[in-house]
């Protein structure tokens, strides 16, 4: 009993992290159709600056966090306007490449910056604390990742659910053509979403640093993690990339607790059934 | 000792470069080459060229930058010259363990760039990778890293002033049974160099009675120890030991230790390479009390790692030294005694070389004769702050003079 | 098929470039043969994504099976190079058959991910056999026999380069038989449309089977020659990483041309060993900065420079 419950706090706290970085990708690969390898680079971004910030020049750890996650929006949607416009267009291969040569560009970028070691992010001392919970104790910072979580994903479903932006993310991720046709300007929210998951990335790095170190590698290392999450997840849905997050951090997490000596296999061997059986992924949308 | 032991004897050498069925032209042109890159005895009054084949991009670009940091220092106190020979470093990046590569640059240097050392190698399958080939062309080749044991039995031309994983493990579990630590549960990394880690702590602690509870090995990939923690917090021991691979993987770990407040429930952090200098500053307060073994520490007090560490900060001023920059620089000391023994005559630099002493900003080191592997002194040590409040590994024990345990096999 | 004379013209050109190459750069044998090597494991990914379409990022998985069976089939069995190379590409086939049975049902993303999640598994399965395959360590005792008992492995590396080039050669041929054949035009077929080619009644999921084992084989083989040239075997040859990259210079040679597999290669490692020879630490932006530069300016890959060029110059 106590090892389920263990697995399910710290498999949920896991999760959140996975669902923070990935909604954003899950989300433009289902609107622009774009496999975009390079998203994983915007959390390494956001968790640079804020070593940067933070470390480096002194500033508390909220400060240092907004800015870094303002930068990287501010960064993203010039690149969107820039190099993605053209991307969208191309073929799924050349997508591949085109990200792929992104992501390069910002390793050797931050590795330039910043050299290729660990690049810490000093969080503020009251969230170094430990918690009860009574059956046992949780790092303060975790709680408060499980609560981020839980409100970005609160936040999601009322701006797609309750705004005109949600209204046309959800026309144009269902039918560009159509959606554009009725006088959307597909554009803007291409635009304005691709920055929205460049932020939620960065967010999802910055908190999640204390699970996935942040270093100039980053982007590759943890690429595989976030794919499958959208690909489990389903592409293009939020609820199914919170699920999916959900589902493989439990089951990260299970896999550490209980076959810790055949982790990795067992690991990949679910997600392979899963995805044999649900090719279409959790939320199942074509 | 792995199955797959074999060590390759030194007559093999030259054997396949005979018997040649190609056009003469093009044989006299390779035999030339082959005589400058193999010629024995024959010192020549000119360039000696070193090739340093080390991780330079990816995620171990660290070591790449420590290393060659390290042997600009060397340079830098000792001079470029030794005797008539004026000695140049060549960097190659073999990117993560790739042995293909590793073996097709050492090839390149040796044959192209004519090198008459070699250097570097980080993991232990590219070292392994240029075994035949230093063999055959009697190159002397200095591990600046790879810790498994075996490595030194694959050709009689390496040299390894670094350490292996027993080396520092087996004197770790010695001190925690001298400490009243009886009982420990070992976490380590699940792949060659953590088991051999695991192996070499066990092995001793066994011997000198202690009770292993519990071994546990975690996915190499893993970042996120939460779950062994738990796990570690059962047991109840005494203390936990465990090596994991430098980078984000020891980072995660010792979070993880504080984070569950393990040193609060009592159990004791042991542990080998995992408070080096180039983490204990990622790591910040929370490393502050980890026990480790290790063979260098930066704060180890002596005029030569004084020179050392000050040559350093004046060359590169953001430079950390730690485990890595002291064997590359002890592996760039070893050359240079190479180079004045014997010049470019490989075996003669080998033999010139065995049972050599010298001090190292480490502390007493000496190449054991037949190993070709360092016997130095590990340290025991724990997080503390110097005065000016920066982060240090403090010796406060000292196991004099340990052989490569690992090969010795005392246990 | 009807031997065109002209249509030979750019296996000329390698072979006269292979003869070239072994004559002017006659110290970096080591280097050309890895890139022979890595050609023979792209013509096999060419097969898969650029003819079949078959989105893959797990072709490490054939190619790492290929390799430690070869390596151990040196060791416990026989030395011979050819057979190694056989025993190679019995196992890499093997393991797309029993692969490809699950993934060739799925699409897009979805097969993407379990194409890596088998080569993650694999990986981890030789990882967790170290007394089989020496774990991290790697595999070693590898010592080849001479080719076909007459060509010694040499130091040079002139055995290895004409070894590879001929089992390249051989595998490019074979290729050019296979794509040109009613089961290869079935491939591009399905590429193409997958319902067109059930309505004409192409069994499409035994044939993309059929054509992943294929590749298997041959992206086995091109393991197995590392392992006899390196004699050693890494963890390294199952990786993500090394599976992408093929896909790069694939796509940067020009998919669904087997000659761009070649030129792929050879661009892409050539400007890495130069890159990486000059700035070992920062040649990853000269790497980025090349994919995105063809993937922009010459979106069909090398292949299509040609066709660009021609499209200009009638533009003016």
């Amino acid at each position: 009993m106590g090892t389920i419950l263990n697995i399910l706090v710290d498999g949920v706290a896991y999760g959140m992290i996975l669902f923070m970085i990935s909604v954003g990708l899950s989300v433009t690969m289902g609107l622009m159709r774009v496999i975009n390898l390079a998203h994983g680079g915007f959390a390494m971004l956001g968790g640079a600056f804020v070593h940067y910030f933070g470390a480096v020049l002194g500033l508390p750890f909220v400060a240092a966090a907004a800015v870094a996650i303002a930068l990287v929006v501010l960064l993203s949607v010039p690149m969107e306007r820039v190099l993605y416009r053209s991307i969208y267009r191309m073929g799924e291969l050349q997508q591949v490449l085109a990200t792929i040569g992104i992501t390069f560009l910002m390793i050797a970028s931050v590795n330039l910056w910043l050299g290729s070691s660990l690049l810490p992010i000093r969080l503020p001392d009251s969230w170094t604390g430990i918690v009860d919970l009574g059956f046992r104790s949780l790092p303060m910072h975790r709680l408060i990742v499980i609560c981020v979580g839980l409100a970005i994903m609160a936040a999601l479903y009322l701006l797609v659910e309750g705004t005109r932006f949600g209204i046309r993310l959800r026309a144009a991720v269902d039918n560009r053509a159509t959606a554009s046709a009725l006088g959307i300007d597909t554009g803007r929210v291409f635009a304005l979403t691709f920055g929205l998951g460049a932020g939620l990335a960065a967010l999802g790095g910055i908190l999640g640093a204390e699970l996935l170190p942040i270093d100039a590698y980053y982007p590759l290392r943890y690429m595989v993690l976030f794919l499958i999450v959208v690909a489990v997840g389903g592409m293009g849905s939020i609820a199914g990339s919170f699920l999916a997050a959900l589902a493989l951090g439990i089951l990260q997490q299970a896999v550490l607790y209980l076959v810790p000596d055949f982790g990795t296999i067992f690991f990949f061997c679910c997600v392979i059934a899963l995805l044999a059986l649900r090719p279409q992924g959790l939320s199942g949308r074509v | 000792m792995g199955p797959f032991a074999a060590t390759a004897p030194c007559t093999r050498a030259r054997h396949s470069l005979r018997g040649d069925t190609v056009k003469p032209i093009l044989h006299a042109c390779i035999a030339a080459v082959l005589a400058v890159a193999t010629t024995s005895g024959i010192a020549r009054a000119d360039e000696i060229k070193v090739g340093v084949i080390v991780p330079a991009s990816g995620p171990f670009a660290t070591y790449g930058k420590q290393f060659s940091e390290a042997i600009a220092a060397y340079q830098e106190i000792n001079g470029t010259t030794v005797g008539d020979h004026t000695i140049e470093f060549i960097y190659r990046d073999s990117g993560g363990p790739n042995p293909d590569q590793a073996r097709a640059l050492a090839q390149e240097l040796i044959i192209r760039e004519q090198v008459d050392y070699l250097g570097g190698f980080v993991f232990t399958p590219n070292a392994l990778a240029v075994a035949q080939l230093i063999e055959q062309s009697q190159t002397p080749t200095v591990i600046f890293n790879a810790a498994t044991s075996i490595i030194t039995e694959e050709s009689d031309f390496f040299v390894r002033p670094s350490f292996t994983l027993w080396q520092v493990s087996a004197p770790m579990a010695e001190w925690a049974l001298a400490n009243g630590i009886t009982t420990v549960v070992t976490a380590v990394s699940d792949y060659g160099p953590g088991i051999d880690a695991e192996t070499g702590f066990t092995a001793a602690f066994e011997a000198g009675g202690g009770t292993i509870a519990d071994s546990i090995r975690m996915p190499l990939a893993t970042t996120d120890f939460a779950p062994f923690m738990q796990r570690v917090r059962d047991e109840a021991p005494d203390a936990v030991f465990a090596f994991l691979p430098v980078g984000p993987t020891t980072f995660g770990f010792v979070k993880a230790y504080n984070e569950n407040d393990l040193r609060g429930a009592g159990i004791e952090f042991l542990g080998t390479g995992e408070t080096d200098e180039t983490t204990l500053e990622a790591l910040g307060d929370a490393a502050l009390g980890l026990t480790t073994a290790y063979h260098y520490s930066s704060a180890h007090e002596s005029p030569e790692n004084a020179l050392f560490l000050s040559t350093l900060a004046r060359l590169y001023p953001d430079a950390v030294a730690n485990f890595a920059s002291v064997q590359a620089y002890d592996g760039a000391h070893v050359i240079y005694e190479m180079v004045r023994a014997a010049g470019t005559d490989g075996p003669a630099a080998i033999e010139a070389v065995k049972g050599m002493s010298w001090m190292s900003p480490r502390g007493p080191v000496t190449i054991d004769p037949d190993t070709r592997h360092v016997t130095q002194n590990v340290y025991i040590r724990v997080v503390d702050k110097d005065e000016a409040g920066n982060l240090i590994n403090r010796e406060f024990e000292t196991v004099e003079q340990v052989p490569d345990l690992g090969l010795v096999n005392d246990y | 098929m009807s031997p065109n004379p002209r249509r030979l013209v750019p296996d000329l050109v390698i072979l006269a470039a292979a003869v070239g190459l072994f004559f002017v750069f006659p110290y970096d044998l080591a280097f050309l043969t890895r890139i022979l090597i890595m050609v023979v494991f792209v013509l096999s990914l060419d097969l898969v994504l650029g003819y079949a379409g078959i989105a893959t990022l797990g072709h490490a998985a054939m190619y790492g099976t290929g390799a430690y069976a070869a390596g151990l089939f040196a060791i416990h069995v026989s030395a011979d190079p050819l057979l190694g190379l056989a025993a190679g590409a019995v196992a890499g086939a093997a393991i797309a058959a029993v692969s490809g049975l699950i993934m060739m049902r799925a699409h897009g993303l979805t097969l993407l991910m379990l194409s890596i999640a088998v080569a993650q598994v694999l990986q981890e399965v030789a990882n967790k056999a170290r007394p089989v395959t020496g774990g991290a360590d790697g595999l070693r005792g590898i010592r080849m026999e001479p080719v076909l008992g007459i060509w010694e492995f040499d130091f040079i590396g002139r055995t290895g380069y004409w070894y590879a080039f001929t089992v390249m050669a051989l595998v490019l041929v074979m290729l050019k038989v296979v794509v040109a054949s009613p089961f290869g035009l079935s491939a591009r077929g399905i590429h193409e449309s997958p319902a067109r080619m059930r309505a004409i009644g192409t069994p499409v999921y035994a044939r993309l089977v059929a054509i992943y084992t294929l590749a298997g084989g041959i992206a086995g083989v091109a393991g197995a020659l590392a392992a006899q040239v390196t004699s050693l075997v890494s963890l390294e040859v199952y990786s993500f990483e090394h599976s992408a990259e093929a896909v790069i210079m694939l796509v940067l040679g020009g998919t669904g041309r087997l000659y761009g597999a070649v030129l792929g290669v050879a661009l892409f490692m050539t400007v890495e060993h130069l890159a990486a020879a000059v700035d070992p630490f920062n040649w990853l932006f000269i790497i980025g900065a090349l994919v995105l530069g063809v993937v922009f300016f010459v979106p069909a890959g090398l292949m299509g420079v040609p066709g660009a060029l021609a499209r200009l110059g009638r533009g003016r």
